[in-house]
């Protein structure tokens, strides 16, 4: 039945399925009854997806703005259910459940003498309940804030009781929480993997055939046009979008040529220059970075104030991050002007740079906020001497971390959407439309830059993973804050945005961002080991109160196994199973690689081969005419 | 759904489920996208199947009406190579078009679309000129245009004859992973 794909016109395609129903009459009943059957199928494969595209609200939306970068990080969010569905499950539903049952506290290995002890009940003061009258308008900054009642909730780590139910079921609450947040990074990182891998088979038909270099002008001519695009404003656009595409092209081998022509003194004196505007451009990273230090030591120690200046107080990281994140990418784009690289790297050196900042400033933060918790990591210092944490300051360090990233995301949101509001809107309404003042009009509507919009989603994203572990309702806030980000860009894009005349190649983005996620994804487990092996839990509230730290639940729960679980799990983390299965990995990855070289070479071959026979075939046809006109034989050549 | 329909019989309906992509919903679709254009001409029921629509009508459809390469696509997919198409072609073109057409089926119509407009079967330069000009709305300078194309057979031309046959093109577009989803008109 592969009628469909051959290339004939309707009518011969027609008559020849007029034959093959004649030929059909003798046919055995199995043969009929599988027929049948596929018809059958393929009827109900047609309902199901008229059904599914039904459902699918996001994917006519996702088509509509039709940029592959956007739809392939939006598209990261349709595992989100799934991964709230885990959380949820696991950890939220059984501590409400067993919040209220008389659950034993876990039977803890340094004694229950340590709870007796009068000075360690210092450490265990912990009421983040406002005393007395509080005015009306503390609701709304415990929200935006996440304490008052917010940070005694199920959204806060402190929140969770270390209660391990042994009547009826047998739930260990602590232990579900570690693991839950295990499972998540390592679904996390399953995700990425997965996606990055889908997406390098598609590149690696690039790679195996030549390369990326060897095709680029007429993969534009060829398969540049979409035909799918309807409208004269949208045609136009994509015209121009390929003639700049082409432009650039042009001018980047004019370049590649210009650049090969140098002299010797340019050469040199075009190197100094970039180097210096290297070294100035991490000058001014590094004065952002500096600047997030200072301003979380700063809120961190102020963290007493009431009213409007204590929340501006606390929101004082995240402003000055995002603020940072605004200026030095223009400051940097400058720079770039003078550095005069081709422009796709160009392109690729502005977001290495936002990229670092952003990570970075996240990394500095955290830093700050490690060297408040853990005093310098000095556990003999003054005020951590008595818990083994700043107590005085802290009396649930973890939530007050999750707070800075609940604080993070929710700042996020509040500045796109007051972006969207008060400057997209009247920019282009008001502005652009209304004045006819030259430089107004060409500032122009906002471009949609599909690039430092993806960015923001990678960060967004590895905010929420540091902050998992400590506010385990943070990734379904983020869900929310996705949706919402997601319909307010599509309105700003279809009415204040122009489309930007730059893109960015969509297989290397999409594979640039996925490994920037990547990194992102190792700070926050980085970040998340770290705290669970080495910092010590606070002791007034969480499901570890009593540990030194948060990992010694696991090997405590392994002694209550029975014996032959026990060995079991003992020996996959010995080194006699490790270090087999590392080396035949590594055996494993040598052969694919050099399979892949192997059938790179192979193709090579055969291009070349190609090649030849085309040009004996041009040499045999010349000889033919040649000896033709010789001996004035007709050709039967057209 | 099935055989509450009149326009064709069910053995009809089954050809065309077996020679396109479409499934009887978006047959019968289609068939209304088509007399809509010209519904005096069309009769409601499938008895005159030589009906042909000239290309001005098809032309004028939202889908194609700002592509540049519309006269083309008709005059490839049209059986009297002017662009007037009968139900079979028009069906025939949406099928090729969609989103479940193979790429060997795509590539050989999108090579039709391109070469010949000097009809010979090869995409020569001035094939590629003409196609340039259309992608690129005639901003491209001539200079310009010609280094493109002298670039673009570099690139595609295997056999060095100077110009692009079918298996050149073929196996370019192997390495185009976006032609399927570009060479995709959804109606």
């Amino acid at each position: 039945q592969d009628l469909r794909s051959r290339p004939l016109p309707m009518s011969q395609r027609r008559a020849l399925w007029q034959e093959q129903q004649k030929k059909v009459p003798v046919v055995s009943k199995g043969e009929s009854w599988r027929r049948k059957n596929a018809k059958l199928l393929r009827e109900g494969k047609e309902a199901l997806k008229e059904i599914l595209y039904f459902f699918s609200p996001w994917r006519k939306a996702l088509q509509l703005i039709g940029g592959e970068s956007w739809t392939r990080s939006a598209g990261q969010s349709s595992f989100l259910p799934f991964r709230h569905a885990l959380i949820a499950g696991f950890v939220l539903v059984p501590s409400i459940v067993f919040r209220g049952s008389e659950g034993t506290g876990f039977p803890n290995l340094t004694g229950n003498t340590r709870a007796q002890d009068p000075v360690l009940l210092e450490c265990m003061n912990y009421n983040p309940n406002p005393q007395g009258l509080v005015p009306f308008y503390t609701y709304i900054l415990d929200v935006l804030l996440g304490t008052g009642f917010v940070e005694l909730s199920y959204l806060f780590y402190g929140f969770y009781e270390n209660t391990v139910v042994e009547d009826r079921n047998f739930y260990n609450i602590p232990l579900a929480y570690l693991l839950t947040a295990a499972f998540y990074f390592a679904f996390c990182l399953i995700c990425i993997v997965v996606r990055s891998v889908w997406l390098g088979y598609a590149a690696r038909v690039a790679v195996a055939t030549g390369g990326q270099t060897g095709g680029e002008y007429s993969m534009i001519a060829f398969a540049g046009w979409d035909y799918g695009s309807l409208g004269d404003k949208e045609t136009k656009l994509k015209q121009k979008n390929i003639l700049y595409r082409l432009q650039v092209d042009l001018e980047e081998e004019r370049l590649k040529n210009q650049a090969a022509a140098l002299t010797l003194k340019q050469k040199v004196f075009l190197y100094s220059l970039r180097v210096l505007l290297l070294f100035l451009a991490l000058g001014l990273i590094a004065a952002a970075l500096f600047g997030i230090f200072q301003a979380t030591q700063f809120s961190q120690k102020m963290s007493g104030r009431e009213g409007i200046v204590g929340l501006l107080i606390q929101y004082l990281p995240s402003i000055v991050i995002t603020a940072g994140n605004f200026v030095v990418p223009l400051l940097c784009d400058q720079i770039a002007l003078l550095e005069r690289y081709s422009p796709s790297v160009t392109i690729i050196l502005a977001l290495m740079r936002a990229v670092v900042l952003r990570l970075v400033g996240l990394g500095v933060l955290l830093f700050t906020l490690w060297t408040q918790v853990t005093c310098g990591g000095n556990p003999e210092e003054d005020d951590c001497r008595l818990c083994q944490y700043n107590y005085k300051l802290y009396q649930c360090w973890e939530t007050r971390v999750g707070q800075e990233m609940y604080k993070l995301t929710v700042f996020d949101l509040l500045i796109a959407v007051a972006t969207l509001v008060l400057v997209e809107f009247p920019r282009s309404r008001m502005v652009v439309d209304h004045s006819s003042n030259a430089l107004v009009q060409k500032l122009g509507r906002q471009e949609f830059v599909i690039p430092s919009n993806v960015l923001v989603l990678v960060y967004g994203q590895t905010v929420v993973w540091t902050g998992a572990l400590f506010c385990p309702l943070l990734p379904l806030i983020n869900t929310v804050k996705f949706i919402i980000l997601f319909y307010c860009k599509k309105i700003t894009l279809f009415h204040n945005c122009r489309p930007a005349l730059r893109t960015f190649r969509s297989t290397t983005s999409t594979f640039f961002f996925l490994v920037v996620l990547l990194f992102g994804w190792g700070l926050a487990t980085t970040v998340m080991v770290y705290s669970v092996t080495a910092i010590h839990p606070s002791m007034s509230c969480g499901p570890f109160r009593f540990f030194d730290n948060m990992w010694l639940i696991v090997p405590a729960t392994l002694y209550s196994l029975s014996d032959t679980s026990r060995d079991f799990l003992f020996f996959i983390g010995s080194q006699a199973f490790s270090i087999p299965l590392f080396i035949l990995l590594c055996v494993v990855l040598c052969y694919f690689i050099a399979l892949a070289s192997v059938y790179g070479k192979t193709v090579r071959l055969l291009r070349t081969q190609l090649k030849l026979e085309g040009r004996d075939k041009q040499f045999l046809v010349k000889q033919i005419d040649a000896l033709s006109k010789h001996l004035q034989i007709p050709t039967h050549r057209e | 759904m099935g055989n509450k329909q009149s326009i064709f019989t069910a053995q009809q309906l089954d050809a065309y489920q077996d020679c396109t992509y479409f499934t009887r919903k978006e047959i019968l679709r289609l068939f209304y996208r088509y007399r809509d254009l010209a519904p005096q001409l069309v009769p409601l029921d499938y008895t005159r199947p030589d009906v042909k629509l000239p290309y001005e009508l098809i032309g004028s459809m939202p889908e194609l009406k700002d592509n540049p390469f519309r006269q083309r696509i008709a005059e490839v997919f049209s059986e009297d190579g002017q662009g007037n198409m009968t139900l079979d072609d028009f069906l025939d073109m949406f099928s090729v078009l969609s989103e479940m057409a193979p790429r060997d089926l795509k590539a050989y119509y999108a090579f039709k679309i391109y070469a010949d407009f000097n009809n010979d079967d090869f995409i020569c330069k001035s094939d590629l000129e003409k196609t340039l000009n259309k992608l690129t709305r005639n901003e491209l300078t001539e200079d310009e245009v010609r280094m493109v194309c002298e670039k673009v057979i570099d690139e595609a031309d295997l056999d060095n004859d100077g110009r692009l046959s079918l298996e050149d093109f073929q196996h370019m577009i192997v390495r185009a992973p976006e032609f399927l989803s570009t060479f995709h008109i959804r109606i």
